[in-house]
């Protein structure tokens, strides 16, 4: 029941939040943000899930089941439950919440009951993607999502926010739209051998080779197809290149807490969805195309570090790198090792936490200059040296700077990947996809000699000063967050194995 | 007992009088003539049919349609009043705001 | 009785202490944070002592230690990660020398930074205790990922570092530099780790279980299972694959080693303090590339190739950067490039199978470096932060202290009988010659290394006679500032260090007296566990060198006696002649720019062979162009393909709305023929007709 009350609490502090004057409503989002934070953290430490919870033999943690409609064949159930993937995640929605939150004080000042509480109401949306192991249930959550979202970035974005909200809005749509049919595709394939929705059911399924043509085209045919629609349906969330560019329109347009929301958690549905979906339960046609995948993880890990090097808004500059961050994360999927996918898996938490940072660092930094472009200020560190100092951190734990998290999971992608017997020629790939390591540096490191070193200039009328305790405290928060998995990965990365260990034998014999 | 088909033909050919008036007349007043004479043909294929399986549902329901009809008459000429108060004409070609 | 290897991890973690007192309570603290360091640093030394005394063997029978400390990342169905301690003599040698010298620059920067009021002190002790930090854990690294993981941290201090001086435009862009170039070089190392981890399944050093001995078993014996596995899966031979693995750590040491052709950090580098320049640019953190090289040499020593390539890296950068060092007017450029190219007699000792050559010659020129740097140091005290040597002359009677030690130190670098330098460089040559005898790579690797003996002997008294002789020739020059005891006292232990610490290994004696002095050679050889069941000892490595590497020893005219003397008198003589030549040129009262006479060759050295150039252009005229006709790409095609999409669909609605006319009788015409078509549809399909 610990995930319904996280749901149901969220839900609740939202409309509660809705409620209050707009005074109080930042400090009282926050209070109300924290009970989740306990609820997951103590979830966390009692967690004794085993195994992956789509799999045979996996045995989710706080799993619930009741039914909920039924509809033709399919009873629609109220499915949910963590494990060892999940959990990790759902941990980082609700610390990031929070902490977005917090940072939101300064910058939101009109309509904040209303901002607070669709946060909020994002983030009930955001756990339930997470927890959902029934698929409608899960799709509902997943669009609730975007709901949310499109309000936080339409009502309170930059100038050019209409723009933005509704181009990620359409995108993300048009995107799940051809995944539902997608996996539509899959289920009526599988006919009478499942009788519901839940995921577990329909992966088990598929594992046991049960599906049969649909319009007839043949099973083969059928799960390419899919394989295909789900892959594009999250490629656009994730964003794998060249499906990106509402990212950084988004980013750009969307005020910090929300980037911070954006790229720490929402990119991670995609992700997530596709470890779920196409590298498990469709593991075969994974490994079949796994050079194609192989080949969109390298370009967008290279393409999307030489697109951030192009750019002046630092914002621009974070968003572009989220993408090719999140090419090794396909890139460690796709490898089907133990050290990939957990890698994988370990670094959709610590580039949340990271991606976070480096956005509430670029926040500050805004909220005393009001400029985001690099031309315009340089020698920051001279006033804000505590700022300075985090933004410093945050940059070279983006970097990869050994024990901060980024290295640890990026270390274990590479590792998996280099060994995966799934890409043909796996070492080369690899050691293409590394070279991202270097052109992140470089131009994260332009970004901050330009910005925070050299003399004191700002070309924008602000007077500034050392900024507020109330933005700089997540910054610290998410930092020591940031040191302590990069110190001890195996805080979360034991349960991620223990749950991504099946998903590696995935695909190799059985299957239609 | 005449077969079914006549009243069907006095039907469909009731139906594309009405229709013929709508395609081809502007003023209002024809406009609702014609989708009388429209309900009155679907009324005449009802009581055939009922007729003909000795089945009363078919005159209950033409029954409704003219009280149907009735309340349609009604506000149809309630908006040719207003058309005609705003525009000074009944010509239904004439108010063409409501587009795009 | 407790163990000394118990405390090991103490030394790196006394350092970390320190950073995290003095980052946050620094500016609270008398001293800014100095003291938590000395304390750390001095606490480090102590324990290193304790270390070293019991792998001497002084203190039980224990002379040797590895211990898993921390599982960093669990691995169900593959390899764990973990980081450990390593403890044999090469890693306590080098832990001594570390904690040694930093624990000097601690107290020398007591001197430089505070009593010259400098701002932001607690940041430069923080920086400063995390790269003593980082730098002692990566030296008792037991495994390649841990040593990487410090490797990259140790980058990261020398960044902070570099431009802590953050307020002018000069020390950011250097930071910058430093980073991305290694950065660049780092990026094949980890290429290589990771390699290492998937060929081997362990990144261990030591040991049965480590790679290196996976590898020898691989190549002379019975190729271990999961290697035999994955060699199949990359089609390659042993040979090959590990020749490439070899290189791509190898990219990580020139990077960090300051090797050619990623060199060219290490000049800039000196936009930092001066102690760090001694600390990390010269003593330590450069070290840590040949380190590493040293750590993992029975991996090295498989690979005829690699070490061909080491020793020619290492002979060429000596010779490279020793003529630029000749040109240079200001003094700490002359000691950056004179840094490269003693890192370049290590990596060609390394690469011609002179082990012990390599960590002596790294030992003493860890310690005749920091004197160098930090007499330096004190003259640009003294001369108010002017570095140009141009503008000096004649502190020799206005500083004595200095000029003494720094004239050991010179002594030293220059390679003159008996200091420090001379031994270690001679037995540099002099296994570089051996080898190379049979062996014409190793031979001209040889023949650049001795060509820059002379260069070294004369830009380093070209830089003495300058800095210190002669008639000043500046006002600062004629009434420099003085030093405290917190200066002279480093000063003068580095100062007889580096007039005696050669003393640890003097072959050319043991040879010709048979008195058995060679002690580092000694140390190295190690205990008989340390060459049974860690293979990291001297004895180990030896027959690999000859046997799989295929590099032996040969003698001029057969005899050792007379290649020892003749390899001595050749370095010695050369070494003589530069400081002769740097002596008629300018021992001088008032000395004049020779170097004008070198005409276009002047030009090429001083912009370093237009080495900055062309990596300037690699980065700023190459690739940002790319990632800016990228970015126009990502916005006009593949953006602009999405925005497509959304125009057709609007620019199709805007034409399709036009169906909705006002005109009631079009909407009823409309029905009646969607009506009519219905029914036609309904028609042929059912059908009717």
């Amino acid at each position: 029941m610990l995930v319904e009350l996280l749901i149901v609490f969220a839900l609740m502090a939202a409309g509660l939040v809705f409620l209050v004057p707009d005074e109080y409503a930042g400090q009282f989002a926050a209070v109300l943000s924290l009970v989740p934070v306990g609820v997951s953290l103590w979830m966390y430490s009692i967690f004794d899930g085993t195994g992956n919870a789509l799999l045979e033999g996996g045995q989710p943690a706080f799993e619930t089941v009741a039914n909920w409609i039924t509809l033709g064949p399919y009873a629609i159930s109220w499915h949910v439950g963590l494990d060892g993937v999940s959990m990790p995640l759902v941990v980082l929605t609700t610390l990031l919440t929070t902490l977005a939150i917090v940072s939101a004080w300064t910058p939101i000042d009109e309509r904040e009951s209303q901002f607070y509480g669709l946060v909020l109401f994002m983030q009930a949306a955001l756990i339930g993607v997470f927890a959902a192991l029934d698929f409608l249930l899960w799709f509902v959550f997943w669009e609730a999502v975007l709901v949310p979202m499109y309000f936080l970035i339409g009502v309170w974005g930059g100038p050019r926010r209409k723009y933005a909200a509704i181009k990620f809005f359409v995108y993300t749509n048009v995107a799940s739209l051809v995944m539902f049919a997608g996996f539509f595709t899959l289920v009526f394939g599988l006919g009478d051998s499942i009788s519901t929705l839940g995921l577990p059911a329909i992966a088990q399924a598929l594992e046991a080779g049960q599906l049969g043509s649909v319009g007839g085209f043949g099973p083969g045919t059928v799960k390419l197809a899919a394989f295909a629609a789900l892959f594009f349906g999250f490629a656009v969330k994730v964003p794998v290149v060249p499906f990106h560019t509402w990212l950084p329109d988004a980013h750009v347009e969307a005020p910090t807490p929300v980037s911070v929301l954006l790229a720490g958690v929402l990119l991670k549905m995609g992700t997530y969805a596709l470890l779920r979906f196409n590298f498990t339960m469709l593991a075969d046609v994974a490994r079949a195309n796994a050079a194609l995948i192989a080949i969109f993880a390298v370009v967008s890990v290279i393409y999307g570090a030489l697109l951030a090097l192009a750019q002046q808004d630092l914002k621009r500059i974070v968003a572009y790198s989220s993408i090719s961050s999140m090419g090794y994360v396909i890139l460690g999927l796709i490898a089907f090792t133990p050290h990939g996918v957990g890698g994988a898996t370990f670094q959709m938490v610590s580039h949340g936490l990271i991606s976070g940072l480096m956005f509430m660092a670029v926040g500050v930094i805004y909220n005393e200059t009001h400029t985001r472009m690099i031309g315009d200020m340089s020698g920051m560190a001279d006033r804000m040296p505590v700022t300075a100092g985090v933004f410093v951190a945050a940059a070279f734990g983006y970097m990869g700077l050994p024990l901060m998290s980024g290295f640890a999971a990026e270390v274990l992608v590479f590792m998996g990947a280099f060994r995966s017997t799934t890409i043909p020629m796996a070492p080369l790939f690899t050691g293409i996809a590394m070279f991202g390591i270097v052109i992140v540096a470089g131009y994260l490191l332009r970004a901050m000699q330009k910005t925070l070193f050299g003399p004191f200039r700002l070309e924008t009328d602000y007077e500034i000063g050392r900024a507020p305790l109330q933005d700089v405290a997540p910054l610290f928060v998410l930092l020591a967050l940031v040191i302590a998995l990069g110190v001890a990965p195996d805080l979360f990365y034991r349960m991620i194995q223990d749950a991504v260990f099946e998903v590696t034998a995935l695909g190799l014999g059985g299957g239609a | 007992m005449v077969p079914a088909e006549y009243y069907l033909l006095l039907s469909a050919a009731m139906f594309c009088i009405g229709l013929f008036g709508i395609l081809t007349r502007r003023n209002a007043l024809i406009f609702l003539m014609s989708v009388e004479l429209m309900l009155n043909a679907a009324n005449i294929n009802l009581v055939a049919f009922s007729y003909q399986w000795g089945n009363l549902t078919g005159q209950v329901f033409s029954l409704f349609t003219m009280a149907l009809a009735a309340a349609e008459v009604a506000i149809g000429i309630g908006i040719i009043l207003v058309l005609y108060r705003n525009f000074a004409d009944i010509d239904v070609t004439k108010p063409t705001t409501m587009r795009w | 009785m407790v163990s000394a290897f118990e405390f090991v991890p103490a030394i790196a973690v006394l350092p970390l202490v320190s950073f995290v007192v003095a980052l946050t309570f620094g500016k609270w603290m008398p001293k800014k944070g100095a003291l938590a360091g000395i304390f750390a640093t001095a606490g480090s030394l102590l324990i290193s002592i304790w270390t070293a005394l019991t792998v001497a063997g002084f203190l039980g029978s224990e002379t040797a230690y590895h211990e898993e400390i921390w599982t960093f990342a669990t691995g169900i169905g593959t390899f764990d990660l973990h980081l450990g301690v390593f403890v044999d003599p090469l890693s306590s040698l080098m832990l001594l020398i570390v904690s040694l010298i930093s624990l000097l620059v601690f107290v020398f920067s007591l001197g430089y930074m505070n009593d010259e009021d400098e701002t932001g002190l607690p940041r430069y002790y923080a920086s400063l205790s995390l790269f003593s930090f980082s730098m002692l854990a990566f030296v008792f690294a037991d495994n390649i990922l841990m040593a990487f993981m410090f490797f990259e941290l140790v980058g990261l201090c020398s960044f902070l570092l570099i431009g802590f001086w953050f307020r002018e435009d000069a020390p950011p862009s250097a930071a910058k530099k430093a980073f991305l170039v290694t950065r660049f070089g780092d990026f094949f190392f980890l290429i290589g780790v990771v390699g290492i981890f998937a060929t081997f399944g362990t990144g261990l050093f030591a040991t049965e279980a480590g790679f290196p001995a996976m590898a020898e078993q691989a190549i002379t014996g019975e190729m271990p299972g999961p290697v035999s596995e994955f060699l199949s899966a990359v089609g390659m031979g042993a040979q090959q694959w590990f020749t490439i693995l070899g290189l791509l750590v190898l990219g990580g040491v020139v990077g960090k080693s300051a090797q050619f052709p990623l060199h060219t950090w290490l000049p800039d580098a000196m936009e930092g303090p001066t102690p760090v320049s001694a600390l990390i640019h010269a003593a330590t953190m450069v070290a840590a590339g040949v380190y590493l090289v040293a750590r993992m040499y029975g991996f090295y020593l498989l690979t005829p190739t690699t070490m061909a390539i080491i020793a020619l890296i290492g002979g060429f950068t000596a010779l490279f950067a020793a003529t630029m060092g000749v040109v240079k007017q200001e003094l700490k450029q002359v000691l950056a490039y004179s840094t490269i190219s003693q890192y370049g007699y290590m990596m060609l000792a390394l690469g011609s199978g002179g082990y012990v050559a390599a960590v002596f010659h790294l030992t003493t020129h860890a310690v005749f470096k920091a004197l160098l740097f930090l007499g330096a140091g004190s003259v640009i005290i003294a001369m108010h932060h002017n570095e140009n040597m141009w503008d000096m002359g004649g502190l020799k009677e206005k500083m004595p202290v200095t000029y003494w030690t720094f004239l050991s130190g010179s002594l030293a670098l220059a390679g003159i009988v008996p200091f420090a330098g001379f031994w270690s460089k001679d037995e540099v040559l002099y296994e570089a010659l051996i080898h190379g005898l049979g062996n014409p790579v190793l031979l001209v690797a040889w023949a650049m290394g001795l060509l820059a003996v002379f260069l070294t002997g004369f830009y380093t008294f070209r830089m003495v006679f300058l800095t210190f002789h002669g008639e000043p020739r500046s006002d600062t020059a004629e009434d420099p500032e003085s030093v405290r005891w917190n200066v002279k006292l480093p000063l003068g232990i580095l100062g007889v260090l580096a007039a005696t610490i050669g003393f640890i290994n003097m072959v050319p004696i043991k040879k010709l007296t048979g008195l058995k002095i060679d002690f580092l050679h000694k140390w190295l050889v190690g205990s008989e566990t340390l060459n049974a069941e860690f293979l990291t000892g001297l004895e180990h490595y030896e027959p690999i060198l000859k046997n799989v590497a295929g590099i032996e020893a040969s003698y001029i005219a057969g005899s050792e006696i007379t290649t020892l003397l003749l390899s001595a008198a050749l370095s010695l003589g050369l070494a003589l002649a530069g400081v002769g030549l740097a002596y008629r040129l300018y021992a001088v009262p008032e000395p004049v720019e020779h170097t004008k006479k070198l005409g276009g060759l002047r030009t090429l050295l001083m912009h370093n062979y237009y080495q900055d150039e062309y990596q300037v252009w690699l980065a700023e005229g190459v690739t940002l162009p790319l990632a800016r006709v990228a970015d126009t790409f990502d916005q006009g095609i593949i953006d602009g393909v999405v925005n497509g999409i959304s125009s057709v669909s609007l620019f199709s609605g805007d034409r399709v709305r036009r169906i909705q006319t006002g005109v009631v009788s079009n909407y009823a015409a409309l029905l009646t023929i969607g009506l009519a078509l219905l029914l036609i549809a309904f028609g042929i399909v059912g059908g009717w007709f």
